[in-house]
Order: structure tokens, then C-alpha cells, then sequence
């Protein structure tokens, strides 16, 4: 079972994923962490997504870039969060796969998902805050909005999450159901 | 407590004073709007949302939907703005998001 969740800032969409892994069957919950550990910001960011994790016994693995070369261990449910971080540092960082980035993370989501029982992709809505945009940011933009289109095609489950509430865009509940956490 | 919310301009207080049959006046004195500016000033959410909580309808802008702020400050309070929707919703009996001028009910019945 594959599911996309998309949300905005602070919408909670974290904590809905790590709900949906804890509903899975798997043996092993396995938390895939995509974001570079730069700065004082970044740090309590993830300092704050390890204390929701604590205690629900995931397996954390780096995964800045690369993720077809991820090794995943049998019969697990992976969080893989966030896209939106994954594809910033394919496009931009000296490791990534720079024009390559789309397609390096569409052929990673295979290889994952062919590696375990349960995949919660969580990705991020930057798309309703205007559109003046040029460069990099455009570039940004066009390339996750582009993954989570393809995501979703491929997914089982699509929600949106807002107010710490989610929605099902496709799956269980299609259309104007809301998902009882 | 209602919890009303969507993005700018979809349409929150007209929906709202449909919804629950409110004129101008009963909704300035029941509701209080624009809630995601008051993180602005202040950090304790969970306090915040507490004393929202006592009005009938707190109605809030969803602004957590753009590219992430260059600027630390605003990246934070607009972290904060969504926090605070999470912590509204939990508090809320009833739960409405208008999207383009349609309400949807997430959470709980309209009274």
C-alpha cells in the first residue's frame, strides 16, 4: 500500500503519517529522513519530528539524496519524509542528481516500494502562495509539483491534510470524505 | 466551538454567517477572524488556542500553502499559524473549511 500526503506548513501532516504507519501490519516501521542537518533551524526541526517518533520504535535512515540505493530491512512500513526536501536536494545539492532529480526520485519510490509492505510518502503543498516566481524557486516548484502528480497517479491512498485533519483525495473515502484519525 | 478556515478570500465569514444564520452584528460579537495573525505576537499556541476556544466561531486564514519564507521570523509564524489550526480543530466541536465559497464540514455538525 502506497499513500501521498500532502500538507502545508504545520498542518499536522507528520503526525498523520506516522498514524498510518502505526495502522500498518508491517513488522518493522522505518523512517527515511531526507533533511540536511544544516543550521540551528533544521536541527530542532528534526529534534521535534525524533521526539513525535520516540517511543513508536522506527529505524531512521539518512537519505539525502539517493533514495534508489536505499536498503530497507523485510516486511516494513516506511515514512519517507519529507518530498519536498528530497527534491530540493536532488536539484541543488553537489550530490544530487540536478536535471536528473525528478526521475532519480521516481525510479527511488520503486525501489522502496518494491522493498517493503507499507510506503507513506509525505510531501508539501507550496503551491497556493502565488505564482511570481523565477529561477530556482520556479524550477522547485514545477519539479515537486510534477512528483506529486505522478505520486498520486501511483498511489493507493491520497490525502490532503489541513488543521491537522485529512482528506481523502483518492483511496478508501474518495472525495469529500474525512479520514477519522 | 467552531473552528472555520481556508485559504484567503475563499469566502469564510459569508459561508460562516449562512451556515449558522448570523447577521454582521451576532458574528463580530460571537467570532473572532484572523486568528493566524496573532502568532505573530505570541508563541504559546496551546494557551492561545484555549482562550480562542471560549468564542462561538474562530475563524482563521490558511497560510501555510506558499513556497517556505526566505525570512527565518515569517518561515516561523507561519509554522505557528498552521500549529495553531491543528490545535483549534482539536479543541472544536465542529470543524468547517470553505474552499472557493463552499464550506465543508471536516469534523463534528453544524448546529
Amino acid at each position: 500500500m502506497m499513500t501521498l500526503i500532502v500538507g502545508g506548513a504545520g498542518s499536522g501532516k507528520s503526525a498523520c503519517a506516522e498514524r498510518l504507519i502505526e495502522r500498518s501490519g508491517a513488522a518493522r516501521r522505518v523512517y527515511l529522513a531526507t533533511m540536511e542537518p544544516f543550521g540551528e533551524e533544521a536541527r530542532a526541526r528534526i529534534a521535534r519530528h525524533r521526539a513525535m517518533r520516540a517511543n513508536k520504535g522506527f529505524i531512521t535512515l539518512e537519505c539525502l539524496t539517493g533514495l534508489a540505493d536505499v536498503s530497507l530491512p523485510s516486511d516494513s512500513a516506511v515514512l519517507l519524509e519529507d518530498l519536498g526536501n528530497l527534491c530540493a536536494n536532488e536539484l541543488f545539492s553537489p550530490q544530487g542528481a540536478g536535471e536528473d532529480a525528478a526521475e532519480a526520485i521516481l525510479r527511488g519510490v520503486a525501489q522502496v516500494r518494491a522493498q517493503c509492505r507499507d510506503l507513506v510518502i509525505v510531501s508539501n503543498e507550496v503551491f497556493a502562495g502565488g505564482m511570481d516566481y523565477a529561477g530556482d524557486t520556479e524550477r522547485y516548484l514545477s519539479v515537486l509539483a510534477y512528483l506529486n502528480r505522478k505520486l498520486a497517479a501511483l498511489a493507493d491512498r491520497v490525502l490532503e491534510v489541513s488543521g491537522g485533519i485529512a482528506m481523502y483525495c483518492k483511496g478508501e473515502e474518495n472525495g469529500c470524505g474525512c479520514w477519522k484519525p | 466551538m467552531i473552528f472555520l478556515f481556508g485559504p484567503l478570500w475563499s469566502g469564510k465569514r459569508t459561508a460562516a454567517k449562512e451556515l449558522l444564520r448570523w447577521d454582521d452584528a451576532e458574528l463580530s460579537r460571537r467570532a473572532v477572524w484572523d486568528v493566524q495573525e496573532l502568532v505573530r505576537e505570541r508563541t504559546d499556541l496551546a494557551a492561545l488556542a484555549d482562550e480562542l476556544a471560549r468564542n462561538d466561531l474562530v475563524i482563521a486564514t490558511e497560510v501555510g500553502g506558499g513556497i517556505v519564507p526566505a525570512d527565518a521570523a515569517e518561515r516561523a509564524a507561519r509554522e505557528r499559524a498552521g500549529r495553531l489550526s491543528c490545535l483549534l480543530a482539536e479543541r472544536a466541536d465542529t470543524v468547517v473549511r470553505v474552499f472557493c465559497g463552499i464550506p465543508m464540514v471536516m469534523k463534528g455538525e453544524l448546529p
